[in-house]
């Protein structure tokens, strides 16, 4: 299966996050794991990339994150989306709606209207 | 837990570097999703080692995880790998007050690529100040081998006030391949009402530059020093 290239990728993590917490609270290992099986292989993160995202969206105010015992008795951090971080992700949500339209008009319509690869002794 | 994973945390907290507090609970975060990573691997049946090698790898590399877990605009920031943000930023790429990189960006930049108010690089674009081969500053002193400036002094000079080789566009110029003498030159200084800026250009060239590249570089020296403490192999 093709896969994300990193530079598409750039800036929109953060978004996808925020769609993963709106579900309700949780943690760094779950989300990663929800990530991975929303995302059905297309998207393949280094796990530990995505803490310093969390950690941003944190301190620009769009989770809150606390710590709790886990049901094995470790320390772990939970984030929870605040509002915020939710008026963000509808904000987000919208310009990637309008971009899915635009690149399908644009990029589609230019594919279907463009005559393709010239074949080698392919005749008119 | 197993010497693998904490050689690994010990590698990631070797690059994030933030105080104490912070570095104990990022520290407890990773360590709690290694953890739990381990444990699920193990319950598929994996080998323990198979499945700490596994996770590990899974996570990503120590640098590139540590560094992402920098503070965001920090007082110093110099880093091996990615863009530098900071007051004093040193690094492949870097974005600061003083910045100090391979691309830097700042009041004070120094690099390949450098622009800024005072910039000295291989290719410099500055507003007062510009040092380099090639050398831009269209409102200020541009010094280097091909120079554009109001004050422009190098090979190939163009600009407002233009010393150079050959000066092949300029208002007032000094050009030695047309034949313009060393008394000619000094007469230019002495009439050019900008006669400050050649000032503050020396000050510039033979005080300011000279410590800031010295300090940065004792910057850079300590942080390799640091994170070699860690682990020697991570700055090989």
């Amino acid at each position: 299966m093709k896969s994300l290239r990193k530079q598409t990728l750039d800036g929109n993590v953060e978004t996808m996050l925020l769609a993963i917490l709106e579900t309700g609270p949780s943690y760094g290992y779950a989300i990663v794991k929800e990530l991975n099986e929303r995302a059905d292989g297309i998207l393949r993160l280094g796990e530990g990339t995505v803490y310093p995202v969390l950690h941003r969206l944190e301190e620009k105010r769009l989770v809150s994150a606390s710590w709790r015992t886990a049901e094995n008795g470790r320390q772990r951090k939970y984030y929870r989306l605040i509002n915020k971080g939710r008026k963000a992700l509808a904000q987000n949500r919208q310009q990637w709606h309008l971009l899915t339209v635009v690149m399908k008009k644009v990029v589609h319509s230019a594919a279907r209207l463009s005559p393709g690869p010239v074949l080698k002794g392919a005749s008119i | 837990m197993s010497l693998a994973l904490q050689k690994y945390l010990d590698d990631v907290m070797a690059y994030v570097n933030r105080r104490q507090e912070d570095a104990i609970e990022i520290r407890a975060e990773l360590e709690d999703h290694l953890l739990q990573k381990v444990a699920e691997l193990e319950a598929q049946h994996l080998p323990r080692e198979d499945a700490i090698f596994q996770a590990i790898e899974d996570h990503g590399s120590a640098r590139t995880v540590g560094y992402g877990l920098r503070k965001g605009f920090a007082l110093l920031d110099v880093r091996t790998e990615g863009t530098a943000r900071g007051f004093v930023a040193v690094g492949p790429k870097a974005i600061g007050v003083i910045a100090f990189g391979g691309v830097a960006v700042g009041l004070f930049a120094f690099g390949g690529f450098a622009i800024g108010a005072i910039a000295f690089g291989w290719l410099a674009l500055a507003a007062l100040i510009s040092c380099g081969s090639i050398s831009l500053a269209p409102m200020g002193a541009a010094l280097g081998l091909v120079v554009l400036g109001r004050i422009a002094i190098g090979m190939v000079a163009g600009g407002g006030l233009a010393v150079g080789l050959w000066v092949p566009w300029a208002v007032d110029r000094v050009s030695l391949l047309a034949g313009d003498n060393g008394i000619q030159l000094l007469q230019h200084f002495r009439n050019y009402n900008d006669g400050v800026e050649m000032i503050v250009i020396a000050v510039w060239f033979f005080t300011i530059f000279p410590f800031l590249t010295g300090l940065m570089g004792a910057i850079e020296s300590l942080e390799h020093k640091r994170i070699k403490k860690t682990d020697p192999k991570l700055v090989e």
